[in-house]
Formats: C-alpha cells, structure tokens, sequence
C-alpha cells in the first residue's frame, strides 16, 4: 500500500506547478456555473416554484456538483497518458515493475484529481453560497457520506476511462470512444437530474455509468436521504467491481496480445 | 544622418551600411519558484541587457562577410535588425538604400535569409511546389518560376530529389532546399545564419560549395554566420568579430591570419630529454621530456633557430604548424572579455 | 496598391490551400474530425430539448431560433479557426519568436502568420452551420444573409484573438487572458441573449462582441433591419482596424527568439 501512497504522493507534488493550467480551468468552471445560473433563473418564474421535484437552487447546486467532479476528472489527459504508455511501449516496461500498471495508474492519477478536486470544490462551493445565499442542509455524517460516494464515483470513472485507454491495445485510435463517453456524461449526467428525461428513458439511465459517476452524489448533496444513499452505495459498490473487472480484464487480454507479438 | 554618409562617399558603393547601431532588451527577471513567479506578476523586477552597442560597418557589392562572435554577443540581434525583424534602438541601417525599420516589404523583395534551425518549407509538399509557393510570395510570374527552377536544379543539383516531399528527404537535402528556396526571387544580398549546424562534414563541404557557387554566379553578397570556423575560412574573405555587443575586429581574413602566423607551433619528438625554458619568442606549452611542444613568435626567434635549440641531431619527428584559426577566434573572443 | 491586395490575396489563397493538403494527408482522420464535429455540435440539441419541454421559449428565443443561434456560433466559429486558426497560436507564436518566418517575406506579417495552417474540424462546425439554417428555414435572403454574418462574425472573432494576443508584445505570457476570452466569446455565444441581465449586457456590445456576432444576425434573419446591418458591417471594419493597429503597433516592440536565450 505505501508505494503507491508515494506514486499519489510525487505526483501530486509535481502538479503544485500546474497551478496555471488549473487557473484556466477555473475560470471556464466560473463561466459555466454563471451561464447555468442565469438560465436556470429565467426557466423558474418563483424560485420556490418545483420542476420535476427540484427547485431553482437545487438545480443549480447540481450543476455545481457535477461538474466539479467531472473537471476534477481530467479524463482526456488521463486517457491520452494511457494511450500513449500504449502506443509509446512504456506499458511494456511497467510489467516489469513490483506493481500492477492499473492501479499504477490510477494512484497517479489520484494525486491530480485530488488537487483540482479540493480547488475546483471550493470555488463551486463559494460560488453557489455568493450566488445563492443558502447551502443544503446537511449534517457533518451526511456531508462524509456525500464525499465518500464522490470517492466513488472518481474511482470509477479513472477506471472506465482508464479501460478506454486501454483498448488502444487493439484499435489504432481510442480517442473516438472517450469522446463518445464524455458526451454522455456531459450532455446527459451534468445539466439535468435523470428525473427530467422521458420516462422511457429513465430506468436506462440509471443503469448506464451516469448514475454513479454523476448523478448519484449530486443528488445526495441536493437531497440527502438514507434511502437515497443505501441505494446510490450499492450501485456504486457493483460497479466498482464492474470496472475493476472490465480494466483488469482489457489490460491481461492486451499484455498477452503484446507478448504475442513481441513488444 | 543621410548627408554624413553621403558626405562619406560610400553609400554608392556599400550595399550594406550600418551606423551606430544599438539594442537593448528590457528582461524581467524571475524567481524561482511559485512565490517568485508570483512576485514577478505582482512587482516585475527589470534589467536591461545591451545586446547591440553602437556598433558600425560596411559590406560591399559581392563581398562575402563572416559575421561571428561568442552566444549571445549580439549577431544574430544584429543580422535581425539588418533584415527587418527587429527594431534598432539607435541608428541608422541601410541595405541597398532602403531602411529596414521603415521599408521592410521592399527590401523583402531583395533580401534572403536562411536561418538554419528554422525551416520555411512546407514539409509535405515537394522542393519544386515550396519553389512555386516562395514564387508566389515575391510575385513572381510563373514561367519565370519554372525557368528559375530549372536553371537551379543544373546549378546546385536537385533534379534527384525535385519531386519528393520535404519530409521525406535527408537534412542535408533539406538545407539545400531551404538556401534554394531562399535564392527564387534573385536577392542581391543573401543572410545565412549557421547554415551548416548539425550537418555531417560531407554535406557540410556540399553546402560550402553550393553557397560559393551562388555568389560567383550572381554576384549575391552574403552574410554569414557561423561557429564552425571552417565554415568561415573556405567562404570568406573579410571578417567581422562581435563580443559583448561591440565590434571586435573587422578585418580581412589574410589579415587576421597574417598577424597570428608570426607565431608558429612546433611539435618534436626527441631521443634525448631536453629541458627547455622560456625565453624570448620562445614559450613552452607542453614539456613532457622526450615529447615537447612550443610556440614560436618567428618575428623575435627564426624557426632554425628555435630547432637549434633542440640539438637537431636528436630529433626523431618534427612538425611545425599554424596557428589553427579556431584558437585565434577564440583568444580574441578572450581578449575582449578581459576588458 | 491593387496588385498588392491581388497578391496578397493569391498567397493567402496558397497558403490556405496547401495548409489544408497537409491535412488531408490522412483521409480517414480528415473526415472523422469533421464528421465527429459535427456529431459534438448536434449533441447540445438534446439540452434544449429538455429545456423546451420545461417552457415554450427560453430568452425570448423560439427552439427553432436556438437552432440558428447553433448555426451562427458554428459558422463564425469555424469561420474563424478555420481560415485564421494561427491567430488562437498568436500569443505562443510572438513569445517564441516564430515570428520571424513571416517577416522576412514581402507580405503582410499578420495574415501570413494566421492563415499559415487549418483546423479541419471547424470543416465539421461550418457544415452544421448551414444544417442549422436549412432546418431554421432556407431562402434566398437568409442563406445570403447567413453566409454575411459569418463571414462579418468570424472576422470579428479572429481580431478579438489578435487584439489580446498582440497584447504578448507589451506583457509577454498573456495566454491565460488571450484563451480566457476567446472561450468566453465560445461558451455565451450559444445560450441566448434574454436569459442574461444587466453588466454582462453591456460587454456582449464592447469587448465580448458576441452581440454583433450572435445575437444581431439572429433578430436581422427574422426582421431584416438595414441600420443594425449597417452597425454589424461597421463595427466589423472597427475590430479589424483595432487588429492591425495594435499587432503592427506592437510588432515594433517585438523581440525575436532572443529573451528566450537570455538566462539571468
């Protein structure tokens, strides 16, 4: 456990310089929550008035939370790193190494994540109590359980993105399907709760990665209930095995195929 | 200004003038770290770095210059005012008559640059459609361009590779694409700067030949830089030293070997030990008993002299030899440091 | 003078064209940009459809409006990084002193410098441009009117992109402020006007003109109005102005490569 503490713990030392990158980052965040608040301001007429059972602040407060977790992600830069130890052999001279290339990489890229994740945080956090004047009403417990489930759901996401990455192992170019998920994840899991799609489509969603990487722990911030968070934990939980199975599973198959073909 | 150079009688006959040029750069400076690139953002902290002082000289038609000097003693500053990149401080520069601060476009048209480590070419298109497309950027009708190629590629020998694109071809090919390219609307002065860097000697010596080559035939003056002292000695006649911003020496090349070759280096083998001292015009450099080198300034001492020092019934192997021209640039790069 | 803007023309022409055979080396990566930018534009249509079964209209904008305000983003967008794609570089390109390439030919420095490559996607961006307007409703007057204001729009874009770039002549890394904007002209130029109030009204008309780029051609394709038509020509000819002026104002400051080799 502590080598890879200490792979968390270089990286996240060396990305203290990248303050600048992340600078930028903030400032298209603050742009975006501004463009949201603005809109959501003119579709409620009252901001007490309820849409499919949220209200104006909830819904902006959703947003807030959402996308602090999928820029927190820095999926693309993880995806192209993967693709690139790929493409460039360097995969090949990690199997040597006393540790496992996926959870390699995901510690290392934890060091990153944690970082934007404690700074994009508290800009969304200052910017929906400035812009807002209200916080929900959570205990400190209730508040810890909503961090655990964005633990999660980071977790998950590294991995999915991680497996994308990964099938460069077959295909020439992964980026196609990184783009395709983040679509998903941005057009369908960041703006509007699952309640405001069709009914149709409802139960598919649920199903699909967006209700734990994005959905679930927005919710709970907006809305914390036993119920909820019983529910959104078991989701989670399955598919944290899902991924941990599916990443594992496309690097063994690829590591062989290299074997195969001799580096 | 203008009527003291006219006065001078020399702007019939320079194709270059340079009057009392200066630069200066305006650098902030930086502390390490997060808090000083902080600090920089908040409180700049500035110094000035004279790259160019006052300097002046002329070039006349045909002449080949070599244009040299330590990193960062200001000739490609220099070179950059000359071709209108940047802009002088002070004075005066003319080339050809035309004032690159004011004029850049038309002496656009009669200039040519190759800066070596900077490629103009576009690399997926063939050297004849690059040849076409600098054509284009000089106005350059276009059966006048395909005449120019065709006279190009008997003079300087490009028909193996005219029709393949840049990216495929060696760098030696390549710079010889980038001087041609450069040469396609006839400038009457050509600037190259370190043509040569990174090329084996063999196409070194190809390059050498293609740039003399062009000078005879069109009478182009050149100015060149370079840190490859080979480079200077087979091209150029007349040198232009700069350190520290400041004209150095400028000279002719016999010139500048004339004075350095009173002294002569002497190298003997010998039987016997001999222990040797310094005397006048004679300085040891390397006494290893059976193998000793010296420098001899034939001015004070004559080189049979010198050997009658040795006693030359004990000499096995003798060499006498110049002073290589490296080692003079060099002292006289230290010379100036020392002011 | 006019053979000067004739050959200027035809080297831009050259450029552009060469510039995009570069790019079409690799067909089956050409095409996929393009078609995947396509798909990336047609993806927001779901957001608004959600957004427009909430509520008939949103800013005062009809869906159908919405769809136009796509097109017009996308079309001055890929207008704009398409021809002029070094102009977003132009910052990188002044601190590194690549500059100097473009000063040594007998042509305008700027133009060279930004149409000395393309972005292939943006093919993608202005292709939806025109999906949009077909599906907004095409005759004669709006596709005009269309093809106008994004060639009007995409001119204004570049020169916002030249203006805070050139500011790297005066304070050297301004990437951060240049990118900043350009992504603010981006991300407010796709939701409407109505839904925003006060300040931020009055940058939309100055120094973010996305009102001039986005929002005006919107209202003259439903009520054509040759005054505000009249501003959207005048205040583009002042963008462009205000460009040059300051690059070539700037450029005189221009310092090469050679802060970069100075170590202190």
């Amino acid at each position: 456990m502590r080598k890879y503490f200490y792979i968390l713990k270089s990286e996240l030392m060396s990305n203290l310089q990248y303050a600048f990158d992340i600078l930028v980052g903030f400032i298209s965040y603050c742009i975006l929550i501004f463009i949201f608040l603005n809109l959501w301001k003119y579709i409620y007429a009252d901001p007490t008035e309820l849409i499919n059972g949220y209200n104006m602040n909830q819904m902006i407060w959703y947003v807030i939370i959402t996308e602090i977790l999928w820029m927190s992600l820095g999926g693309r830069k993880l995806c192209k790193k993967i693709c690139n130890d790929v493409k460039s052999g360097n995969i090949a001279y990690n199997i040597n190494k006393p540790y496992n290339y996926v959870e390699y990489a995901l510690f290392n890229h934890m060091g990153l994540v944690i970082i934007r994740f404690i700074l994009v945080g508290l800009l969304g956090l200052i910017l929906g109590i400035v812009f807002l004047h209200s916080f929900p009403s959570l205990t400190i417990l209730e508040i810890l359980g909503v961090l655990l489930s964005c633990l999660l759901a980071t977790i998950i996401n590294i991995m999915l993105v991680t497996s994308i990455g990964l099938i460069s192992f077959f295909i020439e170019d992964a980026n196609p399907f990184f783009w395709l998920y983040s679509k998903m994840i941005l057009v369908i899991g960041t703006i509007f709760p699952i309640e405001f799609f069709p009914a149709v489509l409802q139960p598919i969603i649920k199903f699909s990665p967006i209700y734990v990487v994005s959905y679930g722990p927005a919710k709970l911030f907006v809305n914390f209930t036993m119920t909820n968070w019983t529910q959104i934990m078991i989701a989670q939980g399955i598919y944290l095995v899902i991924s941990f199975l599916i990443c594992h599973g496309i690097y063994y198959k690829g590591v062989k195929k290299l074997n195969v073909n001799g580096g | 200004m203008k009527t003291k150079i006219r006065k001078k009688g020399v702007i019939s006959l320079a194709v270059i003038t340079v009057e009392h040029l200066s630069k200066n750069f305006k650098v902030k400076l930086k502390e390490k770290g997060l808090k000083g690139s902080i600090k920089s953002i908040i409180k700049p902290n500035y110094k000035i770095i004279k790259a160019v002082k006052d300097i002046s000289f002329n070039i006349e038609k045909g002449e080949m210059v070599a244009f040299i000097g330590p990193n960062g003693a200001g000739k490609s500053t220099s070179i950059k005012m000359m071709t209108g990149i940047l802009y002088p401080d002070k004075g005066e520069i003319r080339i050809l008559g035309l004032d690159p601060k004011t004029q850049r476009k038309k002496l656009a048209y009669e200039i040519g640059c190759v800066f070596g480590q900077k490629e103009q070419l576009w690399t997926h298109l063939t050297p004849y459609d690059n040849f076409k497309f600098f054509g284009a950027i000089y106005d350059l009708p276009s059966s006048h361009v395909e005449k120019k190629i065709q006279e190009f590629i008997e003079l300087f020998e490009l028909e193996d590779f005219i029709n393949t694109p840049v990216r495929n071809l060696s760098l030696g090919q390549r710079i010889r694409c980038e001087i041609v390219a450069s040469l396609i609307h006839e400038p009457k002065v050509l600037f190259l700067d370190e043509p040569t860097i990174g090329l084996d000697p063999v196409v070194k010596e190809n390059i050498r030949v293609l740039i003399k080559r062009m000078n005879k035939e069109y009478k182009t003056t050149v100015v060149l830089t370079s840190h490859d002292v080979s480079d200077i000695e087979k091209l150029c006649k007349r040198v232009i030293i700069v350190n520290k911003g400041q004209i150095v020496l400028d000279d002719s090349m016999e010139n500048l070997k004339y004075h350095y070759l009173n002294k002569k280096i002497v190298e003997a083998k010998m039987k016997e030990a001999v222990n040797l001292e310094d005397q006048e015009g004679i300085t040891i450099l390397k006494d290893k008993g059976y193998n000793l080198k010296m420098e001899v300034d034939i001015k004070k001492k004559s080189i049979a002299d010198a050997i009658k020092l040795l006693n030359p019934d004990n000499i096995v192997d003798i060499n006498i030899s110049n002073i290589p021209l490296e080692q003079i640039i060099s002292s006289i790069y230290k010379d100036g440091e020392q002011e | 003078m006019l053979t000067e803007v004739k050959n200027q023309w035809k080297v831009t022409m050259l450029s552009i064209k060469y510039a995009l055979q570069r790019e079409m080396l690799n067909k089956v990566t050409f095409f996929s940009n393009i078609i995947f930018m396509m798909l990336n534009n047609a993806c927001f249509i779901v957001q608004w459809i959600i957004l427009y079964s909430l509520k008939n209209e949103v800013g005062g904008y009809s869906f159908k409006q919405i769809l136009l305000l796509w097109g017009i983003a996308a079309g001055t967008f890929g207008v704009s990084h398409f021809f002029f794609k070094e102009s977003y570089e132009l910052s990188e390109t002044i601190n590194t002193g690549k500059l100097d390439a473009f000063l040594i030919q007998p042509k305008n420095v700027l133009l060279s410098c930004i149409t000395s490559s393309v972005e292939v996607s943006c093919i993608g961006d202005m292709i939806y441009g025109w999906i949009m307007l077909f599906i907004y409703g095409f005759t004669l007057k709006n596709a005009l009117l269309f093809a106008f204001f994004c060639i009007t729009g995409g001119f204004i874009l570049t020169s916002v992109a030249v203006i805070f770039a050139s500011l790297s002549f005066w304070f050297g890394r301004v990437e951060i402020v240049a990118n900043t904007i350009n992504s603010l002209m981006t991300n407010f130029a796709t939701y409407p006007e109505g839904i925003f109030k006060g300040f931020v009204k009055i940058l939309f008309y100055t120094i973010l003109p996305i009102g001039i780029v986005n929002f005006l051609p919107i209202q003259l394709l439903k009520d054509f109005n040759f005054s505000t038509f009249l501003i959207i020509i005048g205040v583009t000819i002042l963008f462009i102005a205000v460009a040059f002026f300051l690059f070539y104002k700037g450029l005189k400051r221009y310092s090469s490569s050679n802060l970069m080799n100075v170590r202190v």
